[in-house]
């Protein structure tokens, strides 16, 4: 069954959106904050989410509000921090099972959206008009442990930092949990100024996700902001560098048993429909499938690594291919994937590869709708991108795409950074 | 053939369960609605199986650690090409995974379901191995080994398991070591093959947008009868109640420490080890969970950050439970999480926390059956597990006691049987 997509407008930059499905027994409701990625506020900006999961108005303990969310069946209340594009957004999500299959008749879907604007809307300020002094000393310590601890995942680290090198200087480079140093500073004073600012000017996107009715959360959450004073700032794409020069390359030594290989590439002005869909085509054949060029000559051929992947980020039109290799072997990997790059660029790859890529696309597009998460996110990426289309316009969109399209996608391509993050000393 | 179908009466839902004529038994769960398929073709066999016979062979065989994911990888490569390419052709997304004891190969797909089960059907059944691809495969499990080097959750919780367990295999690594690797020959794997993967032995597991006569069709077409059914024999490993040590450390880079503080269950085999995975999860939540005065405590005062998770996991002939997170004074957490539980021991589990954790995790464990994913893997772990069907699940936290939790509580978090583990930042 096709899902519909339904967005409208429900308040001063503020928007609603649903898609529902009688398959899924739960319904996911996501408060998106979207606001631009800036040195100065990005910090206190993703401390606002995790004061705000700390408790509200109607349930100011955080104990008791975890326990009503037992009772809501174990409805779960989560929070976090994401990037897209040169935006920080930041999100506030309810998940629970829909009334049909409550024990006792409840309204879940209301009883849950209730809560999350609570949340969102009523924070348990002190007397003093402010977020409780010891839950910011609490969620700034926080926020310091997942900024520091971001150094755990070496892949995702190597990545992050091969970004910031390659964007120095622009919003795109900003780290979405932002700076130690920074977070130092946090104060109940400046998070509930950042908070303040953030829910007056904010764009808002509200997504309803499952197999409720969303007419009650819409209103809900229409009532709820109709009382809150809004000058929200406009949105506008950021377009970085289509292009690079000289590449650069940066060494960086960690206590590591394997080295990681990151290459940034910039992919050219993506102006259209069109020539999104060659690129997206374009990566996925090069290194974003097990049939994928990198997989069979880095991985399978040469046995240099476990994984070597290639993934495209439609907001940034940057392109980042990533290996993890031994030390003695980061020339080798990075020749091969040069190479293979070459092989795209001169069209050199069989018709068989292009109708297998094809065909892996389209599968994983066709699965969007199965997935609550997949969904939500699905159509929050259109929106930020300024479009509506559903995956099944995507898959029609990836069957025009042609072996000349492709070839023409792979030459737009020009490698702006090397980063390689390794052990220290010679071994 | 056999063939019975499970009704749930609770969720209005229903699975099949059948017996095909090569001896290969068939899970198979159409949901309405989906565009996915979700299929798994699994072998019983994983990391822990390192000595076996079979009722042919005169002695045990010890094989090297890592050798059932070093099949798993080689399984990819028939004589006729990799099987990624054939799935090429499909369109389905394949992957295949080993776990403790247990190594399915999986595809997802939307459309061209008959082909792309075929050709799971196919390439699991034909081995093929030269010294060559098992060289070439040495390299890139290798870097694989490597990766899971630096990640220190993997490591924090395999140094837990080398704390708790003495000699169960559960204590290694499922990919082993680059040394185990290098001993793995193209006999070696032939014979774990011949030995595990058996169609009496199997079990295909299929959940989403599919229809049941088209995997009867293939399965008629594709699966002749093994020449005989296979009788393992599995090594036994004599392992103390106690743990094998009460702490581990280790270096790794990271910024903040790791720990995971384990319980040693006890075994009380299948199915019962895996009803008590489901209690303990309940239980450990009741103890632990964000809705416990015990992780506000531990919140509150800075011990524990938004990465603290527990776990419960159930296998053949091992049962343990995990507290992990990442903790500025792990020792703190652990010695605060045993009082806890010491005190819980001696005053009962609260009623009134109990029935909310209940209900939390039956909305969790309702979730699960929503995604095809999790369908095809309830139904494996119910099979393999002795356990009727899926629904199973559902209906053992429905009925979950305050009695259970209490016996619980008693026989598996005893305080005197934990270990703890830490990964802490290098220094300078």
């Amino acid at each position: 069954m096709e899902n519909q997509f339904l967005r409208e407008k429900i308040g001063d930059g503020v928007h609603f959106y649903q898609v529902t499905d009688p398959k899924f027994k739960h319904n996911r409701i996501t408060v998106n904050l979207i606001l631009p990625l800036c040195r100065e506020s990005v910090t206190v900006n993703a401390v606002l989410p995790f004061l705000l999961r700390k408790g509200c108005k109607s349930c100011p303990d955080f104990t008791k509000l975890n326990q009503k969310l037992c009772e809501l069946y174990g409805a779960s209340l989560s929070c976090d921090v994401s990037k897209f594009g040169a935006y920080q957004v930041l999100e506030l999500s309810i998940y629970g099972i829909d009334n049909r299959f409550t024990l006792g008749g409840e309204t879940m879907a209301a009883e849950c959206a209730g809560l999350l604007t609570d949340v969102l809307l009523a924070p348990n300020f002190g007397a003093d008009g402010l977020f409780p002094e010891t839950d910011v000393e609490t969620e700034r310590q926080q926020l310091m442990d997942t900024i520091e601890g971001q150094i755990n995942d070496k892949r995702v680290y190597a990545l992050s930092r091969c970004k910031a090198l390659m964007c120095e200087g622009e919003p795109l480079a900003i780290e979405k949990y932002g700076y130690i140093d920074d977070a130092k500073k946090i104060t109940p004073e400046s998070a509930t100024a950042a908070y303040e600012k953030a829910i007056e000017t904010a764009q808002v996107e509200i997504s309803f996700v499952g197999c409720g009715n969303p007419a009650t959360a819409k209103k809900i959450f229409t009532d709820a902001f109709a009382k809150v004073r809004r000058s929200p700032a406009r949105m506008e794409k950021y377009v970085t560098r289509p292009q690079a020069d000289q590449p650069k390359e940066t060494k960086e030594e960690l206590d590591v048993a394997q080295s990681k290989l990151v290459l940034g590439f910039r992919t050219g002005a993506i102006r259209d429909q069109e020539t999104f869909g060659a690129m997206r085509m374009m990566v996925a054949l090069f290194g974003g499938t097990p049939n994928s060029r990198l997989f069979t000559y880095v991985r399978e051929k040469l046995s240099l690594c476990y994984y070597c992947a290639a993934r495209f980020d439609r907001l940034t039109g940057l392109m980042m291919v990533d290996s993890g290799v031994e030390k003695v072997n980061k020339q080798k990997a990075q020749d091969e994937i040069l190479n293979q790059l070459g092989v795209m660029q001169r069209g050199e790859f069989t018709d068989d590869e292009l109708t297998a890529t094809k065909l892996l696309l389209q599968n994983a597009l066709r699965s969007v709708t199965d997935s609550l998460g997949a969904t939500e996110e699905w159509y929050l990426t259109q929106v930020m991108d300024g479009g509506s289309s559903s995956p099944a316009d995507e898959i029609a969109l990836i069957d025009t795409v042609t072996r000349e399209a492709i070839i023409k996608a792979a030459n737009q391509v020009t490698l702006d950074t090397v980063y390689f993050l390794t052990g220290k000393g010679d071994a | 053939m056999e063939r019975e179908t499970i009704h749930s009466e609770r969720l209005g839902e229903q699975m099949i369960r059948l017996r095909h004529r090569s001896g290969l038994t068939m899970l198979l769960c159409p949901m309405k609605g989906y565009s996915t398929a979700y299929a798994t073709f699994t072998a019983n066999v994983g990391s822990v199986d390192t000595g076996f016979k079979t009722q042919d062979d005169v002695d045990f065989v010890d094989v090297p650690e890592g050798i059932a994911h070093f099949l798993e990888h080689k399984m990819f490569e028939n004589e006729d090409g990799d099987a990624f390419l054939k799935y090429a052709k499909t369109g389905a997304s394949a992957n295949a995974y080993t776990s403790f004891d247990r190594t399915a190969y999986l595809f997802s797909c939307t459309d061209n379901f008959a082909e792309s089960l075929e050709i799971l059907l196919d390439f699991v059944r034909r081995p093929y191995f030269t010294k060559e691809s098992v060289q070439k495969e040495q390299g890139i499990i290798g870097q694989e080994i490597r990766m899971y080097d630096d990640d220190p959750d993997w490591r924090v919780m395999f140094n837990l398991l080398g704390a708790l367990y003495q000699n169960h295999p559960v204590r290694i690594d499922i990919a082993g070591t680059v040394e185990s690797i290098a001993k793995i020959d193209h006999e070696l794997l032939y014979r774990c093959y011949r030995t595990f993967y058996n169609l009496n032995n199997m079990v295909l597991s299929i959940a989403g947008n599919f229809d049941v006569d088209t995997v009867l069709e293939v399965a008629d077409r594709v699966l002749k009868p093994d020449e005989k059914p296979i009788e393992i024999t599995r090594r036994t490993f004599a392992e103390p109640e106690g743990v094998y040590k009460p702490r581990v450390e280790q270096k790794l880079a990271v910024a903040i420490p790791l720990f995971q503080l384990g319980f040693k269950g006890k075994n009380y085999g299948m199915p019962g080890n895996l009803q008590n995975q489901v209690l303990d999860e309940i239980l450990i939540d009741v103890i632990a969970g964000e809705a416990s005065p015990l992780y506000r405590r531990l919140y509150d005062a800075g011990l524990i950050n938004a990465t603290f998770a527990t776990e419960a996991t159930a296998g053949r002939d091992y049962m343990y439970t995990i507290f992990a997170g990442e903790s500025h004074d792990p020792d703190k957490v652990a010695e605060e999480i045993k009082a806890e539980i010491r005190r819980m021991r001696k005053d009962g589990v609260d009623e009134r926390l109990f029935e909310l954790t209940r209900r939390a995790t039956y909305g969790r464990y309702l979730g699960m059956y929503s995604r095809t994913e999790s369908v095809a893997g309830l139904m494996t772990t119910s099979y393999f597990g002795g356990m009727d069907n899926i629904y199973v699940f559902l209906d053992i936290v429905a009925n979950a006691t305050i009695e259970q939790m209490n016996e619980r509580l008693a026989v598996a978090f005893d305080p005197e049987k934990s270990a703890l583990s830490i990964v802490y930042p290098q220094e300078g």
